[in-house]
């Protein structure tokens, strides 16, 4: 059995980053997964370039999903193009196993790193910006990189085990799980964020009655923007209505 | 102030690259963004403000699937390049600076075209691609994601320069033709910006256990800040 050397298993882990140096609308990541595969493609059909050929095709397929939670699918791509070559298994699990993971893979990763972890890490970000603006940078980035890069770096290792090992290591992760923690936190401090803003615009002037009418008044924005995002309105379109009454307020 | 236009559009160039093609380190966040383009203009402070408040902006819209959301990334370029320059200009009052955030929609949308377009010459890039293994040639792989890089990180580097020129050109060309009384009329706005973004984060984060914690917790923040300007 032809087992990938550790020369092109870094080389395939480091092109992952890459997975989207190509995004288009026709094949999504196909050429950044080809890229990302191709030294083990190289190793496994070493003596062989027409099935080299064959291979470097069958990944230049449509492929798309969260590219961080590519990393399993590539890991375990890897994993069963080695046991192809080597004659254990047929062509087309490859194929099968792709289409059937990349959409799965990509709403979980959607939902946790677009949905849930950066948001988190934006709002802890910003919050100590305040204090000083290098200090809310190096936040954002640990805050979002290790988790990222954990997740890369133990979603490869399972894909290198095979299909079976990436199927377990998502059921072992719970990413649904901490999906939910990572947006309770950024719900914190979402709302520490707001009522701190919130706070400094009510001013010194007026007693208790009037900070709680800034309050409510606060509350109700957020709520109405949060009903207008649903209804797909988008942010651009808010701040272009608030630039409109801008400048009628400049011309009056 | 050449030097001051290349180095932002080196630097944008390789946050835009972080955007979509490589890594997504979140280097291409606006805090990160902004905070480096005011630093480049000359007020790291002023341009770190406004990535404060853009970083919320657009965390509601997921790059999901082929949707493209605002390039936030160029409305940090636009905003903190022109922060930097209006702070050491005419101030960044609370009028300009408010004007600035309502104005940077507009980079987030051209960058938003931009970013489709890159998309769309790709779609030929991986064609050609293809076309080249069919024919044999394995190496066409790296050739293509090498181009495709390459589109990405032009196009960042160009965007990235026409937004600080924007923002530059704004800061010095436009707000100073609005006196300080007109423009602090512009003030009654602002506090609706950082509550867009905190709804921004709470459309993402919103679950039925969250929806009271993300209150609760605004109004308890809410109460201390304002107990503590009341009682200092």
């Amino acid at each position: 059995m032809p087992a990938i050397t550790t020369r092109s298993r870094r080389a395939v882990w480091r092109r992952q980053f890459l997975l989207q140096g190509c995004w288009n609308y026709e094949g999504m990541q196909n050429v950044g997964f080809a890229y990302a595969i191709l030294p083990a493609l190289r190793e496994f059909y070493a003596n062989r370039p027409e099935e080299a050929l064959k291979a470097v095709k069958r990944h230049l397929e449509f492929f798309n999903t969260q590219p961080a939670m590519g990393s399993v699918i590539l890991g375990a791509s890897v994993r069963l193009e080695e046991r192809v070559a080597a004659g254990e298994a047929d062509v087309r699990a490859i194929g099968t196993f792709k289409v059937g993971l990349m959409g799965s893979l990509g709403a979980i990763g959607d939902s946790f790193f677009w949905g849930a972890l950066r948001p988190m890490a934006s709002v802890a970000g910003v919050l100590l910006a305040m204090l000083h603006p290098l200090l809310g940078i190096g936040a954002l980035l640990f805050f979002y990189n290790t988790a990222h890069l954990t997740l890369r770096r133990r979603g490869f290792a399972a894909g290198m085990e095979g299909p079976e090992g990436a199927v377990d290591w998502l059921k072992r992760e719970a990413l649904n799980i901490r999906t939910d923690d990572r947006k309770m936190l950024a719900a914190i401090l979402g709302g520490a964020y707001a009522g701190l803003f919130a706070g400094r615009f009510a001013g010194h002037e007026g007693g208790p009655l009037h900070a709680l009418a800034w309050l409510l008044l606060a509350a109700a924005a957020v709520n109405l923007f949060t009903v207008l995002f649903r209804k797909a309105v988008s942010p651009s379109e808010i701040l272009s209505f608030l630039l409109f009454i801008g400048v009628l307020i400049l011309w009056r | 102030m050449v030097w001051q236009f290349l180095l932002a559009a080196v630097l944008g160039g390789l946050c835009y690259l972080d955007r979509t093609a490589a890594c997504q380190l979140m280097l291409h966040r606006p805090l990160v963004v902004a905070t480096l383009m005011g630093a480049i203009f000359g007020n790291l402070a002023a341009g770190a403000q406004v990535g404060v408040v853009l970083e919320l902006f657009y965390l509601a819209r997921l790059p999901v699937g082929a949707s493209i959301p605002p390039d936030d990334t160029g409305a940090a370029v636009f905003g903190g390049s022109a922060a930097a320059v209006a702070s050491s200009s005419i101030g960044l009052d609370v009028a300009s600076f408010t004007g600035l955030l309502l104005l940077s929609f507009v980079a987030a949308e051209a960058g938003k075209v931009a970013d489709r377009f890159v998309r769309k010459v790709n779609v030929r890039i991986a064609r050609l691609t293809a076309e080249s293994v069919d024919r044999g040639d394995l190496q066409a792989v790296e050739h293509g994601l090498l181009a495709g890089l390459t589109l990405f990180v032009v196009t960042g580097a160009v965007l990235s320069l026409v937004f600080a020129g924007a923002g530059v050109a704004v800061s010095k060309q436009l707000l100073p033709l609005f006196g300080p009384d007109s423009r602090m009329d512009f003030a009654v706005l602002l506090p609706a910006l950082p509550l867009l973004g905190a709804a921004s984060v709470y459309s993402c984060s919103r679950t039925e256990r969250t929806a009271a914690v993300f209150f609760l917790t605004m109004a308890a923040v809410f109460g201390a800040t304002v107990f503590f300007r009341w009682a200092g």
